[in-house]
């Protein structure tokens, strides 16, 4: 198998707080492989952010890797200096947010911006300019040497999102991390965006890790997908194996809640009743078992092993089989 | 039955600058408009469900039924009474019967104060003090399936799905008729927003209240709503029966609307319907049509007149030159 770009084993990460140690991420084994893109979906809390804030090692103060590995392109993250490690996160990795102005500065033009980033590159400011400007055209953005010119704020949520997207291409990344990059969006520009995102990656072959708590625009997007639950990864596998074969009760739950799937009109729609536990106290036994519909007595005391469902198919549950 | 809230070509303008300056800069409309002669109706025990990409108008409009906006025409009438020009008096009453669920609920609870105290405002802000007041908010605890000693917690101690069922509680501590939740499940994750809306139509149930519920997302208005409407740029450019509108849609930006949802099948083909670009700004409304700048079936005709609707009296009412239904040329 060729090297994957990233490849996260066993790993683990905690936050300190008055209350006590908060066990954010529990034994997550995650790999996203060249060119391919690798969705991560669950609800809020569930440690989506965490994750991806360990990958780039930008973590809150609070936050500790307890355990685990994260390897970028075969090597391992933890061996870089404070100085590699910027350069990996300007010129290898790349991140689109759910809000963009986190990526832009409201006080410089886009043009701006767009050269700066480009900063390693030994070409002539024309050049990069002419590239920039390239770029806009590329994500949606007509006249784009005009529009150069303009500050942030003279363009709208959905073209700023377009704006960071072009930033994140520019550098050529070897992965590009986008947190919820369409979540504050209308669905007519979430799927310009999906649109956008799916062809630029088959132009420009990076690797995409999206985050997203919304499945179908993981359904959408995603070669595999791996659905994560309080901290764990509860259920991996290809987007089809996630989508016609879910296995996990979790995820099943969770296709099941979504009313465009429910054909026929109904007043009451399908909840997963309950709450996530405290990642404090956690349960013992299956983390799903306070909210789970099948849950049996064995569930409460031991946690259940990795499933083997099909070549890159793992769910986490005591009633599935191999 | 008579109807609960009819609105009637209701416009909302906003000045978009001081009359000093329109005067220098000879500007003699310096308005935009907001909400833009919107007629539509709701029966009592019904739900109306309003959906349209952000900067449409939704809020506005809800704000206006609210009478938090000033209304530059048209009439709101509630119980067969006209809102408008009304003093403050003689609407108190009606005030009580209409009540808000705002966007953002953690946003619109002040912090401060614990969930009781949050409870208590709506009687003391209209001078409703019940005579058992802890009674009450037990009560009203009770009916979103919060437990007593939620009201002891403070708003940022409570999950999403907590904080939306406060802003239930307190929409229903004056027994309103009318209830208006603006985007009442955005930013919930789906099994929670099932949670919040099913809550919502037990409610009505029991109570025969009404909603207005505004969104974006059209699979809950598919499920929960008697009508729907789809507004853009301050028009309803297609109302009627939930059902006709999902199904027999003669409006081509519906239609957009509803193909523009990413499905949950990875196999799916996408027949998308291709919508371009972003809603303009109200500062540069399109002539004609507003949709023609984006509408795949944009004619001549449509950047020069806005279209009439197809038959007034009918219950559904769309605003287009060439009907999905009349094949094109
Ligand atoms: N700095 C922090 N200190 C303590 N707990 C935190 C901190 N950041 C996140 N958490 C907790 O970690 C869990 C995972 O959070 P997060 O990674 O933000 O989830 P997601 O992105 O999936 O919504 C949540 O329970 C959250 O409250
Ligand atoms: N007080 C105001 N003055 C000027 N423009 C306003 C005012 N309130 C809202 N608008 C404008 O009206 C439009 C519709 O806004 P809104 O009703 O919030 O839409 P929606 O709720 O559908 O997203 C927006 O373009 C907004 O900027
Ligand atoms: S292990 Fe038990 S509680 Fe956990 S998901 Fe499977 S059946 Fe449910
Ligand atoms: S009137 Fe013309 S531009 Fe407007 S929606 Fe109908 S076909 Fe499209
Ligand atoms: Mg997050
Ligand atoms: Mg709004």
């Amino acid at each position: 198998m060729t090297q994957p770009v990233l490849d996260i084993s066993n790993l683990c990460v905690n936050y300190q707080t008055p209350k006590g140690t908060v066990q954010a991420l529990r034994h997550i084994h995650l790999q996203v492989p060249p060119a391919k893109v690798v969705g991560l979906v669950g609800e809020s809390g569930c440690g989506k952010s965490t994750l991806i804030s360990a990958v780039i090692r930008l973590m809150a103060e609070n936050a500790h890797v307890a355990a685990g590995k994260i390897r970028f392109m075969g090597l391992d993250m933890q061996g870089f200096s404070a100085s590699e490690l910027r350069g990996i996160r300007g010129r290898d990795i790349s991140m689109v947010f759910q809000d963009p102005m986190t990526a832009l500065n409201p006080v410089l033009t886009i043009g701006r911006q767009m050269v700066d980033i480009q900063y390693r590159d030994g070409l002539s400011r024309k050049k990069k300019r002419e590239r920039a400007a390239r770029m806009l055209e590329r994500v949606g953005i007509s006249d784009g040497l005009s529009r150069l010119d303009n500050y942030p704020h003279q363009f709208s949520g959905g073209m700023r999102q377009r704006i960071t997207i072009a930033m994140a291409l520019l550098v050529q990344p070897k992965l590009l991390i986008a947190d919820e990059p369409t979540t504050a969006l209308d669905a007519t520009l979430e799927v310009q965006i999906i649109r956008l995102l799916k062809d630029l990656q088959t132009d420009f072959q990076c690797a995409i890790l999206f985050i997203s708590h919304h499945l179908n625009v993981i359904a959408e997007l995603c070669d595999y997908v791996g659905v994560m639950y309080a901290g764990e990864l509860v259920e991996k596998g290809t987007v089809r194996d996630i989508f016609h074969r879910p296995g996990h009760p979790y995820t099943r739950s969770l296709l099941e809640c979504d009313p465009s799937v429910i054909e026929e009109p109904t007043r009451f729609l399908p909840t997963i009743p309950g709450d996530i536990p405290s990642l404090i106290d956690l349960p013992k036994g299956c983390i799903f078992q306070d909210r789970c519909a099948h849950v049996m007595t064995v569930c409460r005391k031991t946690p259940p092993p990795a499933v083997h469902l099909g070549d890159h198919h793992t769910a986490a549950c005591h009633f599935l089989e191999e | 039955m008579e109807p609960l809230l009819e609105v009637d070509q209701l416009r909302v303008r906003f000045r978009t600058k001081g009359s000093v300056k329109a005067l220098l800069e000879k500007d003699d409309d310096p308005f935009i408009d907001g909400v833009m002669g919107v007629s539509f109706t709701i029966h009592p025990g019904q739900t109306f469900g309003l959906v349209g990409e952000s900067g449409s108008g939704k809020t506005t409009l809800a704000r206006a039924v609210m009478g938090l906006v000033p209304v530059h025409s048209g009439a709101i009438r509630f119980n067969g009474k006209n809102l408008i020009g009304l003093n403050r008096g003689q609407i108190k009453p009606f005030r009580r019967d209409i009540a808000m669920m705002f966007q953002d609920p953690a946003g619109s609870l002040s912090p401060r104060l614990k969930i009781r105290s949050l409870l208590a405002e709506p009687f003391r802000i209209h001078n409703r003090m019940p005579d058992n007041l802890p009674d009450e908010i037990a009560r009203l605890l009770k009916m979103v399936n919060l437990s007593p000693a939620m009201g002891d917690l403070y708003p940022h101690q409570l999950s999403g799905g907590q904080a939306r069922r406060v802003g239930v509680a307190r929409a229903l501590a004056l027994s309103p008729k009318l209830i208006i939740a603006d985007e009442p499940t955005a930013g919930l994750d789906v099994s929670v927003q099932g949670e919040i809306l099913n809550l919502m139509a037990r409610l009505q149930d029991e109570l025969g209240v009404s909603f207005l519920i505004i969104t974006h997302n059209l699979a809950v208005v598919r499920h929960v709503s008697d009508h729907a409407a789809i507004m853009y740029l301050g028009r309803f450019l297609e109302q009627g029966p939930t059902q006709t509108v999902f199904h027999h849609m003669q409006h081509p930006y519906t239609q957009a609307l509803l193909s523009a949802h990413a499905s949950p099948d990875p196999d799916a083909v996408h027949h998308r319907i291709a919508i371009f670009g972003e809603i303009p700004s109200l500062f540069s409304r399109p002539r004609g049509c507003e949709f023609h700048t984006r509408c795949p079936r944009v004619r001549d005709v449509c950047r020069e007149r806005f279209p009439k609707a197809a038959d007034q009296e009918k219950a559904h009412q769309y605003f287009c030159h060439f009907p999905l239904s009349e094949s094109l040329q």
